[in-house]
């Protein structure tokens, strides 16, 4: 235990503590405290006006936190924030761009700033599938090739940290699915650290690794999407000769059953406890027709967790 | 430093290849057209570049130079105020006073590239006229240069309202409400050596004898005036642009 949070610490891309932003005395994001590896790729989840954008905002010192820390590589971001945001790429809400220019001129115009040589340009105009547009003026580009475009700008830098906040707002499905497989490559590929923010749950389970869920400010989930799907897992079913007397034999075992359609629903429990309690059903005569897992799904869970119906 | 240069060469390149530099030769060709088409021969008398000056700089530096002083700050803020966009460039690895003082130094080049054209367009008219006295280096380059340097407290002033205010348009419609009263303030030796719009004006007019109001304002009072004024409004824009909530 001690030794995970040591290797946990000692690798920490993202680090925030009690991280506090108020406006006008209401905290937009509250007592925050992010924890996000190297190489890993962080869901950060959120209904609207959560707070996703404000703590990515605070993240590249666009403001100013009310209160609290944020380190990024192991480094304070008020002291070292030019080290810090040479290594870090980001598109925050919107992609911005210059209608006017190329999609080459747009990526030239911050290549010029970050100082990287000419050949990266081709090599993210690669990497986002660009190759071939990168002539044309970027106010004739549809909405998906702008946000690909954005995602090219961020990775412009050969960043060890990629900030991305929705990037697939507004994009159709097989848009959503360009930028996610798009997203999933790269830690591999490149060995960076990716957070992605999104308010849907299904965007990011396919390719995060770990899930922040934040509420009204206030961070309600933070761990592995597969633990996550544990907390999902929901009840057991069962189909019964005589639901009646075999609900009471169960709640008599302290399973705290409920009848619903003519079925037992009772709540998850262990294996070796499903397995009793069946051995003793059948011990008293009842015919089992059915058991059955009844799965939550994530976004079902998601829902309640983030609607405060469940505390985590 | 460094930050700054590469800042300034990113700068350059979104201000490249849009239309900026139709504004830039406009009020040039139409001082020209002004100098072209003016009555300035009185009976039997060579038109002197002096008056050919006065004529062509009247309306350049009382309406345009005041106008474009703006028109380019909200150019310069226009991208950035448009989605994302302070948010893009300023998480990048650079300092806000290194991007704000690229973007007014592009204000500044622009407005000098202006100055430079408006220049051989006097001459051009003066050649096309038949002017044939000597030309009077000195007093042009004053003007030219005095005229740029005026409009350095406004372009300071405009940039610092156009990076706060996200509207393109609105700054814009200030400024020109602003450049407006100008010949009205011309008279007033008092406030006239004040008013930013007026200065550019100032500066241009060719420092002859028949001065008046508050052209008749030895040119070191000016010059203390606009550099007075433009260290002002650069610091309070910066230091705005600091703090600034991206
Ligand atoms: N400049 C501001 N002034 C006042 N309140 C603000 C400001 N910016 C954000 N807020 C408030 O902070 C809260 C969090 O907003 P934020 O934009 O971070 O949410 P979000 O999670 O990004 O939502 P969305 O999914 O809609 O993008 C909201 O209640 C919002 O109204
Ligand atoms: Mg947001």
């Amino acid at each position: 235990m001690l030794v995970t949070e040591v290797k946990k610490m000692t690798q920490a891309v993202i680090e925030t503590t009690n991280l506090l932003k108020e406006y006008r005395g209401r905290a937009a994001v509250e007592h925050l405290n992010l924890n996000i590896g190297k190489g890993e790729i962080y869901g950060f989840l959120g209904p609207n006006g959560a707070g996703k954008t404000t703590t990515i905002r605070m993240l590249l010192g666009l403001i100013k936190p009310t209160s609290g820390s944020i380190k990024i590589f192991g480094q304070d971001l008020k002291r070292n924030k030019l080290q810090i945001l040479r290594k870090v790429g980001s598109l925050v809400e919107s992609p911005s761009y210059y209608g006017h220019l190329s999609a080459l001129d747009n990526l030239e115009a911050i290549r010029r700033i970050l100082n990287v040589p000419k050949s990266r340009i081709a090599e993210v105009l690669d990497i986002v599938s660009l190759t071939g547009e990168e002539k044309r003026p970027v106010k004739g580009f549809s909405l998906g090739m702008k946000q690909r475009l954005g995602i090219a700008a961020a990775l412009l830098g050969s960043p060890e940290l990629l900030i991305l906040d929705e990037p697939t707002n507004g994009l159709d499905p097989s848009g959503i699915q360009e930028i996610r497989s798009l997203i999933k490559r790269l830690p591999v590929e490149e060995g960076i650290t990716v957070l992605v923010s999104s308010h849907l749950l299904s965007e990011i389970e396919q390719m995060a690794g770990t899930v922040g869920i934040i509420r009204s400010g206030r961070m309600v989930y933070q761990d592995t999407i597969a633990h996550l799907q544990q907390q999902a897992a929901g009840d057991l079913r069962l189909a019964v000769s005589e639901p009646e007397e075999a609900l009471i034999l169960a709640n008599r075992r302290g399973c705290g059953g409920t009848l619903q359609e003519g079925r037992i629903t009772l709540p998850r429990m262990s294996d070796v406890r499903v397995a009793l309690l069946i051995k003793e059903l059948v011990e008293n005569g009842h015919a089992i027709y059915r058991v059955e897992e009844h799965r939550q799904s994530l976004e079902e869970f998601f829902l309640q967790v983030v609607e405060g119906g469940q505390s985590v | 430093m460094g930050i700054f240069w590469r800042v300034l060469s990113a700068e350059r390149l979104k201000m490249s290849k849009s239309f900026v530099w139709l504004l830039v030769i406009g009020s040039p060709a139409v001082a020209m057209l002004i100098g072209a088409l003016a009555n300035m021969e009185e009976e039997g008398q060579m038109i002197t570049w002096e008056v050919l000056l006065s004529v062509m700089s009247l309306f350049h530096a009382m309406f345009f130079l005041p106008v474009l002083s703006g028109v380019f700050a909200a150019l310069i803020c226009r991208a950035e105020h448009a989605d994302g966009g302070w948010k893009q460039l300023l998480a990048l690895p650079v300092t806000r006073t290194s991007v704000y003082l690229a973007k007014y130094t592009m204000i500044m080049a622009l407005l000098a590239a202006v100055q430079l054209l408006f220049f051989a367009a006097v001459l051009g008219v003066g050649a096309l006229r038949g002017v044939d006295v000597p030309i009077p280096w000195t007093m042009f380059l004053a003007s030219i240069f005095g005229g740029w340097l005026a409009c350095m407290p406004l372009a300071a002033l405009q940039l610092a309202i156009s990076q706060s205010w996200s509207s393109f348009g609105a700054p814009l419609a200030l400024n020109v409400t602003l450049t407006m009263p100008n010949m009205l303030i011309a008279n007033s030796s008092t406030y006239g050596p004040y008013d930013p719009w007026l200065q550019p004006m100032l500066a241009m007019s060719p420092f002859g004898e028949d001065r008046f109001g508050a052209f008749n304002l030895p040119l070191e009072s000016l010059i203390t005036v606009v550099l007075g004024s433009l260290i002002l409004f650069l610091a309070v824009g910066l230091f705005s642009f600091r703090r600034k909530a991206v």
